[in-house]
């Protein structure tokens, strides 16, 4: 009897703690899964969220919610009024800044509420667009919503192909490396249908100061981050290669100091799917590594001269530099060491097969 | 004044292996990083080794004072300072347990609040809790130890989770090692206070156990478990976070958890919040029944009256606490009391322990 009575007030007052705790029905709730972000007049900025509609046996239904605000909490406060739904950012899955206000305004205060928001994840995709951010959400990409699509085709990019790896916890963890800076893809929307990474940019200190294309990301990704899976063509005299399967790492070496000097060694191995010369021989596949290595010092030089240039270091040559120096002054590095490095790329291309034919 | 324990209500020596380990991991665990790296940067994993090294040290003397008095704390005090001084002493013990009750609650409160339900009242969550320390203490000793055992595994299933923080894992900043001076180092040792206490409750519970001096092996492995714990947690903490990001993060071990995803949950720092409630249950009731004991044992009052009576005060005491500012001025003292008691205390009572027996085997001789 005892401990029947017990139970029961334990049960009992397990159901009085329902009250404590909003309730949350998944279907009543618009359950934010992108937000963009544009630049306005006088500082006040447009948010855009996107809303995934879950409709029965039809991809779902991309709404599109718009506010302005001069912060992050008081944007979404402005679209909760034109909203039916409480709004809820857990499932936020891609944040998107237009070009123009990462320039201008900078990122850094937007990207605050994120940070300290419990319910946001840090695996999610930050990315810069090239055209206001309400034109980009306002497509009709793949078939999960809009927000699905842009996710996945930045984390495919990742794994297959010239992009660098980036999602939110890569941002802030480069951001707040003393060091090293951080890097965002660039998207644009070509058609209604057709959404495309077109670049990277680099941020210093928050605002968006310079920026590649896609056809030079190759380099960038060899200096900082590894290959696993990529595509790059080769030309020589006797025809132009196709190298796939690329498989890459880099390694850095502090040579001296006073000035400083780094060496970048990156390590290259692929096989060769595409050949428009005739056939492959022993010589040519050496012609194509040589050239293949010539390639990657030229341009990962100019990359890393950009960079001193621009003064950013999104390879981390800084972050590097300290961890083999005792007492390391990052002031001191940031005014006059950096600009006097010296930096050596040395390439080491192995192509190990060329396919099934010669 | 020995309370002798019937054999059929002590518990076999190698649960001290689970006891030891289960009170140490608490809340602790969760924030740590940032207490630990404040003086000795990102050196601080040397401080982790180094207070493992350190409470070794005082298990080690606790487990002598324990066997030269045979039996719990208030034995000690009585063996040193006779038995009214004694009482004194010991009931302070009451109110440092209290203390850690609170403390232990209100921070876990704290957590669930920030980051799962921000309108939860603490009053009603911390009685929840209570009410179902308040049963497992009922139940006796034996009971308390089966539910640490039960806790025990609960950090060493979850602890392979972190390495899904591997990709993006950076060990060099750690580099270079020793960038910092060795008092510095030593200083990181007090930040890992409040998550390295709970092995001394072993000063309460010693009668409890079957046949003592095996036990012993068993304490130290506990304390080895822990370290390598805390080590291998706060290693993938540095790698993870660089230094102005981790200062930054109240919780690192939480933050650490928003990039996990498995294909069923989207989200595991929720699985994990839910979890840690049952490794701090354990520490909350071992502290209840301490400090239950300890009334029952000084003012010879019933254990199941005072330990109604310190619930009641716990739970009116954690729901006086507020904001944030208030929950850390509390763990602050919390953890400067367990300092003081670990690390000055124990010692000065082992000293004295041998002075007493040197001067009772005089006693004795002559």
């Amino acid at each position: 009897m005892e401990k029947v009575r017990k139970c029961f007030s334990i049960l009992l007052i397990s159901i009085l703690l329902t009250g404590c705790v909003k309730r949350e029905v998944v279907d009543d709730i618009y359950l934010v899964e992108g937000i963009g972000f544009d630049g306005g007049e006088k500082g006040e900025l447009t948010g855009t969220v996107m809303i995934p509609v879950f409709l029965k046996d039809k991809p779902p239904e991309n709404l599109t919610l718009t506010g302005s605000g001069s912060v992050t909490k008081s944007i979404l406060q402005n679209i909760q009024r034109e909203a039916a739904f409480p709004i809820s950012m857990g499932g936020l899955g891609v944040i998107l800044f237009e070009r123009k206000l990462a320039e201008n305004g900078g990122i850094l205060h937007l990207v605050d509420a994120f940070q300290r928001d419990p319910a946001v994840g840090t695996g999610i995709i930050i990315a810069i667009t090239e055209r206001p951010t309400k034109e980009i959400f306002s497509g009709h990409y793949g078939i999960r919503g809009n927000a699905n699509h842009i996710s996945h085709l930045i984390k495919h990019n990742i794994k297959v192909d010239d992009l660098p790896t980036t999602n939110f916890q890569r941002f802030l963890a480069d951001f707040y490396q003393n060091g090293k800076s951080p890097y965002l893809p660039i998207i644009d929307k070509i058609t209604d249908e057709d959404l495309r990474i077109t670049g990277i940019a680099f941020i210093r200190y928050g605002y968006v100061v310079d920026s590649i294309e896609m056809k030079d990301a190759f380099f960038l990704k060899l200096l900082v981050d590894k290959y696993s899976n990529g595509l790059k063509r080769v030309k020589i005299e006797e025809g132009e290669a196709a190298v796939r399967n690329i498989r890459s790492k880099h390694k850095l070496k502090l040579v001296n100091r006073n000035p400083y000097e780094v060496h970048i060694e990156i390590n290259v191995e692929g096989i060769i799917n595409e050949f428009t010369g005739n056939k492959i021989t022993p010589e040519i596949m050496e012609k194509l590594e040589k050239q293949f290595m010539n390639d990657i010092e030229k341009e990962c030089m100019k990359l890393v001269n950009r960079f001193k240039e621009k003064d950013i270091d999104p390879i981390g040559i800084g972050h590097f530099v300290k961890s083999r120096t005792r007492h390391f002054d990052f002031d001191k590095w940031m005014k006059e060491e950096y600009k006097n490095l010296i930096v050596r790329v040395i390439p080491n291309v192995r192509i190990a097969e060329s396919g099934v034919i010669q | 004044m020995k309370d002798v324990i019937p054999d059929r209500k002590k518990i076999a020596p190698f649960l001290l292996f689970y006891i030891l380990s289960t009170m140490q991991v608490g809340v602790g665990i969760l924030g740590y990083q940032n207490f630990v790296s404040q003086f000795a940067g990102y050196d601080a994993w040397i401080s982790v080794i180094l207070s493992g090294l350190f409470i070794m040290g005082i298990l080690y003397l606790i487990f002598k004072m324990l066997e030269i008095a045979d039996g719990d704390l208030l034995d000690i005090h009585t063996y040193i300072f006779g038995r009214k001084l004694s009482k004194i002493l010991t009931s302070i013990f009451i109110l440092y347990y209290c203390l850690i009750v609170i403390t232990i609650i209100r921070n876990y409160i704290e957590m669930v609040q920030v980051w799962m339900f921000p309108i939860i009242q603490v009053f009603w969550l911390a009685l929840t809790i209570l009410i179902m320390c308040i049963y497992i203490v009922k139940s006796g000793f034996r009971t308390i130890v089966g539910i640490c055992f039960f806790s025990f595994l609960l950090p060493f299933v979850i602890a392979p989770v972190f390495l899904f923080t591997l990709p993006y894992a950076d060990f060099s900043n750690m580099l270079p090692i020793m960038d910092h001076s060795i008092v510095d180092i030593i200083r990181g040792v007090k930040g890992m206070m409040f998550t390295i206490t709970g092995f001394e409750m072993i000063l309460f519970f010693y009668p409890f156990i079957k046949d003592p001096r095996t036990s012993r092996k068993w304490g130290y492995f506990s304390i080895l478990a822990t370290i390598i714990l805390y080590l291998y947690l706060i290693v993938l903490t540095f790698a993870y976070f660089p230094p102005d990001q981790l200062v930054k993060n109240i919780w690192p071990t939480l933050t650490m958890w928003k990039i996990i995803r498995f294909p069923f949950i989207e989200r595991f720092e929720y699985i994990g919040i839910a979890a840690w409630l049952l490794i701090i249950l354990p520490n909350v009731c071992l502290s209840l029944w301490i400090a239950s004991r300890l009334c029952k044992r000084i003012f010879k009052v019933s254990q199941k009256g005072s330990l109604y009576f310190i619930v009641l005060v716990c739970l009116v005491a954690t729901s006086f606490l507020l904001t944030r500012e208030q929950v850390t001025f509390v763990t602050d003292i919390a953890g400067q009391m367990s300092f003081y008691f670990i690390f000055v205390y124990i010692p000065f009572l082992f000293i004295a322990t041998l002075i007493a027996k040197k001067v009772r085997n005089h006693g004795k001789g002559s």
